[in-house]
């Protein structure tokens, strides 16, 4: 493999831009239809519908906690094994699902070790991403996650179809066969070698050198709090507009439209972030304020058109802020960390999404009302994009180097020669 | 499915409806029977025959009033009631207010004969018809089919609301053979809750003859009525083939993308090779050209330094 200087930004790049959309796809699009297979275990298992929730939970939990492993083995071995054996981790697990005989069994098989699966794919695609776009970043990592909102789309009712000709041992079978195509996907991921890769060092000191990196801790924070407040509408706004007398179906429809305005913000944000000069914080700052203060107004909106008008608004903001919170990083910490990077920010800020729906139903227990949740949820979000402000070169008005100087001086101080010409000003 | 604890009587213990036995005797000691009202009101205007849906679960008095209102001679009316197509004779009143024509037949149903289509007729210059329609509780839930596994046990569950039948019966039908299924026979084995307005019937070791539609049947004392559920049976090869199907399909992506990959490394070393080897050629050329020609000049530089 010839050592490029810089990321390819188009050319190959594209097809790992698909790879990734049919992961986000093939991960988030599944967790999110699970909610299908619920009803089914329910009835099946004569559980109640908590103890089959946690089957979700435990899988989007070991999923982010993973992040970092699936990290570390990327930097190691490349992507594309990591991907593809995590791609078969992924299916192994519903397939084994298929033939439970207890809630326990499906815990283990779909959370733990398809969690595990989707561990091994997720970050590390979005990391390969980064590396292989610098000005076209946020584009590309905005197309790649539109996939998410597609597939859930899709997968609800291909999922209900599934269940009402296989049962749910078979539809298992099937989701599982689908799961498979992340081996495929994780095939298109060529490893890619950028300048900086042989200063950086195997995963462990990778690791050690980012706990101590302060605009990278202070991001984690940021991203912490505002993952705390980021999926409080999409857990609670349907409960929250029972409460105002909605009835079920135009509430659901409601969070369907969100999820339409989401992959639109999702695009735009992403060329919007390329095509804006300056720090890529800055846009991640615009979009988690404005989220922060659609929150705070969900409370104050009463009238139906109000709360269309809010929603839309959110599912745009929301996903907006996605894209540029995976570009932000690689402005950080440099492509060549990116993949330890993005595995330990995973993880950290899956902290702050576990918290904030319990937190928010607790608030909601003790108020008797969604205004308190909804209003901390907003708080969280600005107190997330206050944290943003302290990030390096925010206030600058130059374009950034994608890749910034401090790999350059700490590889100077490690004393590994470096091939100078390659990096520069952009 | 296996291994669910049973909140109730396990099958080959069920002794069937115990409670019902002591029901019959408190049916046959309460001679008491309630009473159910139910009217209808016509006038000369209406063009369509009134209808009435009652459901009727126990034995009980009967009292049907139906209420005519006209503006003609409410004398010239000729009232008859009728079972079905038969005309009944006695018991009915007829009494008459103001401009508005009454009445009433009483009657009680005990047994299913008695139930049906009981209707008032008021003759004047057209037919005025008013109906009441009796019926036992219906179960009616229309069901998806249920799928199910070889191997796999399942539970089909027929509910009344708000009744409770003397007595269930399953039956099944393999093509069109209906043998009612007993408790228990074969794989097969009836549970009944512990209200009698919900029976189980619990089939084991699920096979491909199993397959095909099942009824319940409630029994009241006024008649019977019935639920359909349908059972399909697969084998696990069948989604086992979907999968494997799709198993080969990844296969051969990824084999694609990699020989894909393999191809045009392949094509770039090649061209990469060649150019290499143009530019050991030319430089071989360059050196060899400049030992020649360094030479002359040197000499050329030299004769000019002179």
């Amino acid at each position: 493999m010839a050592l490029r200087a810089e990321p390819p930004d188009g050319g190959w790049g594209w097809m790992v831009v698909l790879s990734a959309f049919f992961q986000s796809a093939l991960v988030f699009g599944v967790l999110r239809s699970f909610g299908v297979f619920f009803v089914e275990f329910v009835a099946a298992f004569e559980e109640p519908a908590a103890r089959v929730s946690w089957i979700a939970s435990i899988g989007i939990a070991v999923q982010q906690f993973g992040s970092p492993v699936g990290s570390a083995l990327s930097t190691k071995f490349g992507p594309r094994p990591v991907v593809m054996a995590g791609g078969i981790l992924a299916a192994l697990g519903m397939l084994l699902a298929a033939f439970a005989t207890s809630l326990t069994h499906l815990y283990l098989s779909i959370g733990l070790l398809s969690g595990s699966g989707w561990a091994l794919t997720f970050t590390p695609t979005l990391a390969c991403l980064s590396r292989y776009f610098s000005r076209r970043r946020s584009l590309a990592t905005g197309l790649a996650l539109t996939g998410v909102g597609l597939s859930s789309f899709a997968f609800a009712p291909l999922f209900q179809w599934l269940l009402s000709q296989y049962a749910w041992r078979g539809a298992l079978l099937l989701v599982s066969a689908l799961s498979l195509h992340l081996v495929a996907c994780g095939a298109l991921l060529r490893p890619l070698s950028l300048a900086e890769d042989p200063v950086m060092g195997g995963p462990g000191a990778q690791l050690a050198n980012l706990l101590h990196h302060g605009p990278f801790l202070r991001y984690t924070v940021a991203l912490t709090l505002i993952n705390t407040g980021y999926f409080i509408p999409y857990v609670h706004l349907v409960a929250h507009l029972r409460d105002l007398d909605w009835d079920p179906l135009p509430a659901a429809f409601l969070l369907s439209v969100a999820a339409i305005s989401d992959p639109v913000g999702r695009v735009a944000s992403g060329w919007l972030g390329d095509a804006v000069p300056g720090p890529v914080a800055r846009l991640l700052m615009l979009w988690t304020t404005l989220t922060g203060v659609i929150l705070a107004l969900y409370p104050v909106a009463q009238a139906p058109t109000a709360l269309v008008a809010l929603t839309v608004a959110y599912g745009f903001t929301s996903g907006a802020l996605t894209p540029v919170a995976f570009s932000v990083l690689p402005e950080l910490v440099g492509t060549g960390k990116i993949y330890c990077g993005l595995g330990l920010v995973q993880m950290v800020e899956s902290i702050g999404g576990l918290l904030g729906a319990p937190l928010s139903g607790y608030l909601r227990d003790v108020t008797g009302t969604y205004t308190a949740s909804f209003v901390v949820a907003g708080a969280f979000l600005l107190a997330g994009s206050g944290v943003l402000i302290t990030l390096p070169h925010f206030f600058c008005f130059s374009a950034p180097t994608s890749k910034p100087q401090d790999p350059v001086t700490e590889a100077l101080d490690t004393k590994v020669p470096l091939p100078r010409e390659g990096l520069g000003e952009d | 499915m296996e291994g669910r604890a049973q909140s109730w009587v396990s099958c080959w213990h069920a002794t069937p409806f115990t409670s019902l036995p002591v029901r019959e005797e408190m049916m046959a000691k309460y001679s008491n029977l309630s009473l159910e009202s139910h009217n209808i009101s016509l006038t000369e205007h209406s063009n369509m025959p009134v209808e009435k849906n009652i459901t009727l679960e126990r034995p009980s008095n009967i009292e049907l009033t139906c209420q005519f209102t006209t503006s003609g001679d409410l004398n010239s009316v000729n009232v008859t009631w009728r079972k079905g197509d038969e005309l009944l004779e006695n018991n009915y009143l007829i009494n008459a207010t103001g401009s508005i024509l009454y009445t009433q037949y009483m009657f009680t149903i005990v047994n299913s004969e008695q139930m049906g289509s009981y209707s008032c007729f008021f003759e004047e210059k057209k037919e005025q018809r008013g109906t009441f329609n009796f019926k036992v509780p219906e179960l009616h839930e229309k069901k998806k089919p249920l799928i199910t596994y070889v191997g796999d046990s399942v539970v089909l569950m027929c509910k009344c609301q708000d009744c409770f039948p003397l007595n269930w019966t399953w039956y099944s039908s393999n093509g069109s053979v209906q043998v009612p299924v007993g408790v228990p026979m074969n794989n097969k084995c009836v549970i009944n809750g512990k209200n009698a307005n919900e029976t189980r019937l619990k089939i084991m070791q699920l096979s491909e003859e199993d397959q095909g539609s099942y009824w319940c049947q409630a029994i009241f004392q006024l008649g019977e009525s019935e639920e359909h559920i349908e059972i399909v049976v697969l084998s696990y090869w069948v989604p086992l083939k979907a999968l494997l199907a799709i198993a080969a399909e990844v296969v051969l992506l990824v084999a694609i993308i990699l020989l894909c990959e393999m191809y045009t490394q392949k094509k770039k070393k090649h061209s990469d090779d060649g150019k290499e080897f143009e530019q050991i050629e030319q430089l071989k050329s360059d050196d060899s050209n400049g030992i020649e020609n360094n030479a002359p000049r040197h000499r050329k530089n030299e004769s000019v330094g002179q």
